[in-house]
């Protein structure tokens, strides 16, 4: 097992520029999207979508929309060689091939001189269906007898063990200790079941790509998080070499998984092929709910949890069924994550946890910000203050009884190392119970909820190469791609630190699979941990020949040079760092490293073979933890919920950049009271209907309470760039279950389905003083 | 159809098809880009521009609609120094840290500028209500343009001799 020393000078952070590298350019409207570029020659594409849930296609003819004015290429699964894909189960094709699966999968894709000649020629497509019953249920697809949608299911590639069945893409277990005899000895047992809706990652940017196909190779400027794996799926289903594909990102209008995977650029490149001319497809907010495949599983959840006299939790049985959608996408590792989210952040000896990853007719899910992490949380939470009530302890005292410590072991044998769990949940508590706020309205109820996590930091290969030019300026190249959250664009003030020169001398080369070493993109909050951790490996490369060049003109050892102020300094003695680097460029020496260092490796864990599935998450490796507290006010009269005020409390390692990490936790909170409070898909028959954004409701500026960022000195060791760990998911977990424990603390009812709306808020309090 | 009005201060006169929208003539034919398409819908406001000073949403207004009016998109947008010197807005938004992908940043610049500039917490939250941002939580987007809001009335009350 790798052991991080840990230096005893306390890192350098890179003094902070005046905002992002990026802010002007986005600030003046002058930044480019994926959507606002054009090339000459230009064509338009728009789709045709199966717009049913499950059935048969008996006849598709493109004859008249190949016909129509404008028109220069449509396509459908017969024009495109006959592969599958698909992140973790190769299940899928480009078109609809006999069967759509759900209503947005696409039956042909047409390109045009003019967008609405797109259009019309879409209209022009004539394609009969033989309706199949849908599956609407996720519970009934896992019976016995339930028809498999994907009857050739046994033939599809997987990239894990086998743990199969017919609807059920992947069935993951996590296992530890004896959990009958933790039962059998239980001094009381709580068991409860909760339910999630669909929801949406929702960037406020569509899909976007442009595609660009000449002799033989292709460009794609798109809105993918992930340009690499998006490289591969083009690949894969084009049957091209990865060098003939250069996958390009503009900026990114956001993405929150739901520009996790490859999907619609392999469209976009088989059209320009056909046309012969650039191609730009756009997806209409309409589409963008129900075409890209990853929404947020909806999870049906039970949790069982066996309680000792002296209110500690023994052990834990949980049942979860995650509703994948028509396609497996990221749902196995979702489900992974799950089964580690239904543990939480405490000590339990004996887990007996499964998850289902089911296959039903709609939209499939995907890797939504924090997969499965915030509709766990929710319920784990609300099942952690009913055990609280159960052992008669306060919610704050049961929490500090049963959250991991120092020494204790995660749910596959990992030993845990100064979690600070406790320390998140006190100081959340201490910041809430000090903040003052509005007095309650007349009638309404008010109440102050907890939630507390963890999160892991996956390690993943990750390449940058820095250049330093002859004139001292330098050039970091990086796989890494920023979603927005700016965790790449802030690395150059690594780079530049290293090096001892202003950050506006650094250049940032990124996104353009093209220039730059493998990355796999910005998921898993990976980029500041791994990529980050490859910037500062190269450019100290870099700095080590910096230093030894100037020892030698200096007539000193290299360990004496600082690098400081474009200066490479030893006592009294100093060297312009541009006259090294002119040096070194004359004498054929440039100063120059590509690296793409060791992940740290994953901590031991003697437990893992008991448990099944799991691929990439055997544990949350290097795990972060926090807590989130809420106050709420809610009407009786109508189930309304306000939010007054939220405090998060955050351990995310050493802060490299304040505001961009307060940034990235106000968002995730903010996104996350959507998830408490007004986001939910309604469905009907497989069908999405709310696909609008005035019935698919985000929280907007008016409804967002004032958000307390804390964030605790870390007492781990860092594994990541200068002791810095991911944040872009953690902040979305916890606000949801903090607001429902908050309700709960209100109105002294827990909700059991997620969103909570006035109408559901509403029926339970009505139900419960019926029961009373 | 042909429409005479005057973008980010210059006279325009366009011959369009009659459902040609706002939004479509900034950015297709004008190749003004910093308004955004989000929902072509009214719900999002990233396509958000002044007309006459007040703010619309550029994706379902006719073009028709701002016929004999100004506009004022993003791009005419800027400081004391002319085009490419940040308005003081925009500063404050890149040094609050109110900008994240900033797809959404060039309809809230135009929201807030159109705004009271009354620096009132929740008159801003009111006034912003009708720009979904996904990344920021709004948090720094208020602060910074309750700062931009604070220095502008104080140079107000100290009057242009200060």
């Amino acid at each position: 097992m790798a052991q991080t020393t840990v230096t005893a000078v306390r890192p350098r952070v890179p003094a902070r520029a005046r905002g992002r590298a990026d802010g002007a350019v986005k600030a003046s409207g002058r930044a480019r999207y994926t959507a606002d570029l054009e090339l000459p020659g230009m064509l338009h594409a728009r789709l045709l979508l199966a717009g049913r849930p499950h059935a048969r296609l008996r006849s598709l003819d493109v004859g008249a929309a190949r016909a129509a004015a404008g028109v220069r290429a449509v396509l459908t699964q017969v024009d495109v060689p006959d592969v599958r894909y698909g992140m973790c189960v190769r299940d899928r094709t480009l078109f609809v091939d006999e069967v759509a699966r759900y209503e947005g999968e696409i039956v042909a894709a047409v390109a045009a001189d003019t967008r609405a000649q797109a259009d019309a020629a879409v209209g022009l497509i004539s394609a009969e269906w033989d309706d199949l019953p849908p599956l609407l249920d996720s519970e009934a697809a896992l019976a016995a007898d339930a028809v498999p949608l994907h009857p050739a299911w046994r033939s599809y590639a997987i990239d894990r063990e086998e743990t199969r069945s017919a609807n059920d893409c992947a069935h993951v277990t996590l296992v530890k200790g004896d959990v009958d005899a933790g039962f059998a000895s239980a001094f009381a047992v709580v068991e409860q079941s909760f339910a999630t809706d669909m929801t949406h990652p929702l960037a406020i940017e569509p899909h976007a790509v442009l595609a660009d196909w000449r002799d033989g190779a292709v460009t794609i400027w798109t809105t993918t998080q992930v340009p690499f794996l998006a490289r591969a799926g083009v690949a894969l289903t084009l049957g091209l070499p990865e060098s003939a594909v250069r996958v390009v990102v503009t900026h990114l209008g956001g993405g929150f998984g739901g520009k996790c995977d490859f999907h619609l650029e392999a469209h976009a490149a088989a059209l320009s092929r056909a046309a012969g001319r650039p191609v730009r497809l756009v997806l209409s907010r309409a589409e963008e709910f129900v075409v890209p495949d990853l929404t947020r599983h909806p999870i049906s959840m039970t949790f069982s949890t066996a309680l000792r006299e002296d209110g500690t939790i023994a052990a834990r049985r949980a049942r979860l069924v995650l509703d994948s959608g028509a396609y497996a996408s990221h749902g196995p590792t979702a489900s992974e994550i799950a089964t580690l989210m239904a543990v939480g952040p405490y000590r339990i000896d004996d887990l007996a946890i499964e998850a289902h990853t089911v296959y039903t007719s709609r939209t499939p899910a995907g890797s939504t910000r924090a997969p499965t992490g915030p509709q766990l949380c929710w319920a784990l939470e609300q099942h952690t203050d009913a055990l609280a009530a159960r052992a008669d302890l306060d919610p704050i005292a049961f929490r500090l009884r049963n959250l991991v410590g120092d020494g204790d072991t995660g749910p596959t044998g990992q030993r845990l190392v100064r979690p600070t769990a406790r320390d998140c949940l006190l100081r959340a508590e201490e910041v809430m119970r000090a903040g003052g706020g509005a007095a309650p309205e007349p009638g309404w109820l008010e109440g102050v909820g907890f939630a507390v996590g963890t999160w892991g930091n996956v390690p993943l290969p990750s390449g940058a190469s820095v250049r330093m030019h002859a004139d001292g300026s330098a050039t970091l190249v990086s796989g890494a791609q920023d979603n927005g959250s700016g965790a790449a664009v802030a690395l150059p003030a690594l780079v530049a630190d290293v090096l001892g020169i202003t950050v506006e001398r650094v250049a940032l080369v990124h996104q353009d699979t093209g220039a730059t070493p493998f990355d796999y993109g910005s998921l898993g909050s990976q980029t500041t941990f791994n990529a980050g951790r490859a910037a500062l490996a190269a450019a100290d490369e870099v700095a080590a020949r910096l230093r030894a060049d100037a020892a030698e003109r200096l007539g000193c050892a290299a360990s004496e040079v600082v690098l400081q102020g474009g200066r490479a300094t030893a006592g009294e003695e100093r060297i312009p760092i541009a006259d090294l680097a002119a040096a070194a460029q004359a004498a054929g020496r440039p100063l120059a490293a590509e690296v793409s260092p060791q992940p740290p490796e994953r901590p031991a864990e003697p437990g893992a073979a008991r448990s099944q599935g799991r691929a990439m998450y055997s544990s949350f490796p290097f795990p972060a933890y926090y807590c989130c507290a809420a106050r709420v006010a809610v009407d009786p009269a109508t189930g309304r919920v306000v939010v007054r005020r939220v405090v998060a409390c955050h351990d995310v390692g050493e802060v490299l950049n304040r505001p961009g990490a307060e940034g990235q936790i106000e968002g995730g909170v903010a996104h996350s009271l959507g998830l408490a409070l007004s986001e939910g898909a309604v469905l009907d028959g497989g069908r999405q209907l709310t696909t609008r954004l005035m019935d698919y409701r985000l929280q907007t500026a008016a409804d967002v309470p004032p958000i307390d960022v804390e964030l605790i000195a870390p007492r781990t060791p860092g594994d990541g760039p200068r002791g810095a760990r991911g944040i872009g998911e953690a902040g979305v977990i916890a606000a949801a279950g903090a607001v429902a424990n908050a309700i709960a603390d209100a109105t002294g009812v827990q909700l059991r389905q997620l969103p909570m709306l006035p109408h559901r808020v509403w029926a339970a309090l009505r139900d419960a003083e019926a029961a009373s | 159809m042909t429409v005479t009005l005057t973008v980010n201060g210059e006279p325009r006169t366009l011959d369009l098809p009659p459902q040609t929208t706002l939004l479509e003539l900034l950015r297709e034919r004008l190749g003004l880009t910093g308004a955004k398409e989000g929902c072509d819908d009214g719900e999002c406001g990233a396509c958000t521009v002044l007309l006459d000073g007040a703010p619309v949403n550029a994706c379902i207004l006719l073009a028709a609609q701002a016929g004999g009016r100004a506009v004022t998109t993003v791009e005419g947008v800027h400081g004391d120094g002319g085009p490419g010197d940040p308005h003081p807005l925009q500063r404050a938004l890149v040094e609050h840290g109110a900008i994240q992908c900033g797809f959404c940043t060039p309809g809230i610049v135009m929201a807030a500028l159109a705004a009271e500039p009354a620096a009132d917490e929740s008159a801003i939250r009111r006034a912003l209500a009708g720009n979904l941002c996904r990344c920021t939580g709004y948090q720094k987007v208020v602060q910074a343009v309750l700062a931009w809001a604070d220095d502008h009335h104080e140079r107000e009350r100290r009057g242009p001799s200060a």
